[in-house]
């Protein structure tokens, strides 16, 4: 059942157009992955969903919610740059907005310190929120996103700005908050993407290019590709390689060389012949698939 | 109504925290005491300035009490109102600019109660404010001069509070319109200076402005009555209260906030 509805969403900026008529769900229970080079309107989406912006034009409906209700309290939110009451105390503050979403006071204190020690935060929990890390501030913002036990969680890339110990900590937190509720994120780490989402939406210009599950999206792109790599440098070559039978496009840069190949095993036979016949210098021939980082490419140039 | 509470509170525990609480009444409290200790002591402050040429005699009527805490509350029509809006001007800029308010208004909360609550916040601080400063300067003006009627003080009180409720309500629309701290603070007393000057000078034309409140209170003070178009004011600045107050929540509402 789909938990999250939008249907025909436009924003419309002054003359520009952020986001174009997109059209998409989200399955109650999975992780879907919201990717996206800079400008493509990710943040714009992310914050209709989240209510802070009121969409140019279409509808987003929530599951068991009628239209026109409040679904704020349904969606948790962390913003890419969270900001807090920096003269408040972690606690205070989750307990703060806790009651805010209409918690009682007593829940929102036992809630606000079983969330703190879950996002390694128990023995901060007692200081000033403007002496947090970048980390930590990350770390809160997680909490206080999940502080009401939201249907929803939308991260507006919640590990761009962090070091790589910091990525790797967010990252385990939200494979645990999975277990527990539905979560939208956007990034532009394909690695992140790739590891813990079951769903993947490519936006690019304001439009949604690719959507789909993960398999099913690495599917109907699944396409080999050949790597070469030569003793020395291959662009002498390269026009050959374009002229082989199967091979739909060559990129060269050296030594290195990438094959986008149609059919694997008449591409791979024909190039094997060719370097024989040439006496082409290869060191390594590998056969692979596209990776994500390709099919974004590939989605977002297109 | 309870996140109504829960934010009132917070307000009150960030003035306490940025130390608002201790300055504002202070500054009011000190500007209280200062108008019957200078009226008295003037004869002599000017004596030992000294500048004065031989034998000149400086002869001073001593004011009734009642002018005095009149004075009193002209002080704050002045440097009290800075003060004030030196406190409040970054109510709702500073969360803007900070973007702190991003993550408040993905919660369920209407904007009404954002605006009314901090609103209510400032007239806490600002009438505990006057209500100490004004009895600190009723305490020593009973000691230095004679006798001011209480009743008459503190209607006068109330009278005069109106007057800085109103002046705090443009202070909580500017700031929710305007971005930097400065311009807020800027506008806001430029807006109180002109109705101030405007009513004194076309006196006849508005009766109902709402610093013609200052004038019933020193009336009140004085003669212990209010002035003529008592009513008209106080129901004239109740009403723009209101009006200015729902002007700040649906100014927060088309502004498109986030993160």
């Amino acid at each position: 059942m789909a938990l999250l509805e939008v249907r025909q969403l436009t924003k419309v900026f002054g003359t520009t157009q952020a986001v174009k008529n997109i059209t998409f769900s989200i399955e109650e229970g999975r992780c879907m992955t919201l990717l996206g080079p800079n400008g493509a309107g990710k943040t714009t989406t992310l914050r209709m969903l989240s209510g802070l912006l009121t969409p140019s034009g279409g509808s987003i409906r929530f599951a068991g919610v009628a239209q026109g209700e409040d679904i704020r309290k349904l969606i948790g939110y962390l913003p890419q740059y969270p900001v807090f009451y920096n003269w408040m105390t972690g606690v205070e503050y989750l307990v703060y907005v806790g009651q805010l979403s209409l918690m009682s006071k007593k829940a929102a204190q036992n809630r606000a310190i079983a969330m703190l020690s879950r996002v390694g935060l128990a023995d901060a929990a007692r200081r000033k929120i403007g002496g947090y890390s970048g980390g930590m501030r990350q770390r809160l913002g997680l909490a206080q996103a999940m502080m009401h036990n939201p249907k929803l969680v939308i991260l507006d890339e919640p590990v761009s700005a962090l070091d790589p110990i910091g990525r790797r900590e967010v990252l385990d937190m939200m494979r645990d908050i999975k277990q527990e509720t539905t979560i939208l994120f956007s990034t532009h780490v394909l690695p992140d993407a790739e590891e813990i989402s079951d769903d993947l939406l490519i936006m690019n210009g304001g439009q949604i290019v690719v959507a789909g599950s993960m398999s099913s999206v690495m599917e109907q792109y699944r396409q080999p590709i050949i790597r070469l790599r030569g003793e020395t440098s291959l662009d002498i070559w390269l026009p050959s390689f374009t002229a082989l039978e199967g091979v739909e496009s060559v990129i060269g840069n050296g030594e290195y060389a990438e094959l986008q190949v149609t059919d694997l095993t008449q591409g791979r036979l024909a190039l094997i012949k060719l370097i024989a016949d040439m006496d082409i210098p290869i060191r390594k021939l590998e056969v692979a698939e596209l990776s994500l980082e390709d099919i974004f490419m590939k989605a977002v140039q297109a | 109504m309870r996140q109504w509470i829960v934010m009132y509170n917070k307000e009150m525990l960030e003035m306490w925290r940025s130390f608002k609480w201790l300055w504002v009444p202070l500054v009011f409290i000190l500007l209280g005491i200062m108008q019957p200790v200078t009226t008295y002591y003037l004869p002599q402050i000017l004596e030992r300035a000294g500048g004065l040429p031989e034998g000149a005699v400086i002869e001073i009527p001593l004011p009734t009490g009642a002018q005095v805490m009149a004075e009193v509350v002209s002080q704050y029509s002045t440097m009290g109102i800075l003060i004030l809006v030196l406190a409040g001007m970054a109510i709702v800029a500073g969360e803007k600019q900070s973007r702190s308010i991003g993550l408040i208004l993905v919660r369920p909360v209407p904007h009404a109660t954002f605006i009314t609550a901090k609103w209510a916040g400032l007239v806490t601080l600002t009438i505990s404010s006057l209500l100490l400063g004004c009895l600190a300067g009723w305490y020593y003006t009973e000691l230095l001069f004679d006798h001011v009627n209480v009743g008459h003080l503190m209607s006068g009180v109330l009278v005069y509070g109106f007057w800085l409720i109103f002046v705090i309500t443009i202070l909580v629309l500017m700031s929710t319109l305007l971005r930097g701290n400065s311009a807020v603070a800027f506008v806001t007393v430029l807006i109180a200076v002109s109705v101030s000057v405007l009513t004194g000078v076309f006196e006849r034309w508005m009766l109902w402005s709402p610093a013609r409140l200052t004038h019933h209170t020193s009336s009140l003070l004085v003669n212990g009555a209010t002035g003529e178009g008592f009513l008209l004011s106080m129901g004239v600045t109740f009403m723009m209260i209101i009006a200015i107050l729902m002007a700040a929540v649906l100014a927060l509402k088309r502004q498109e906030l986030g993160d």
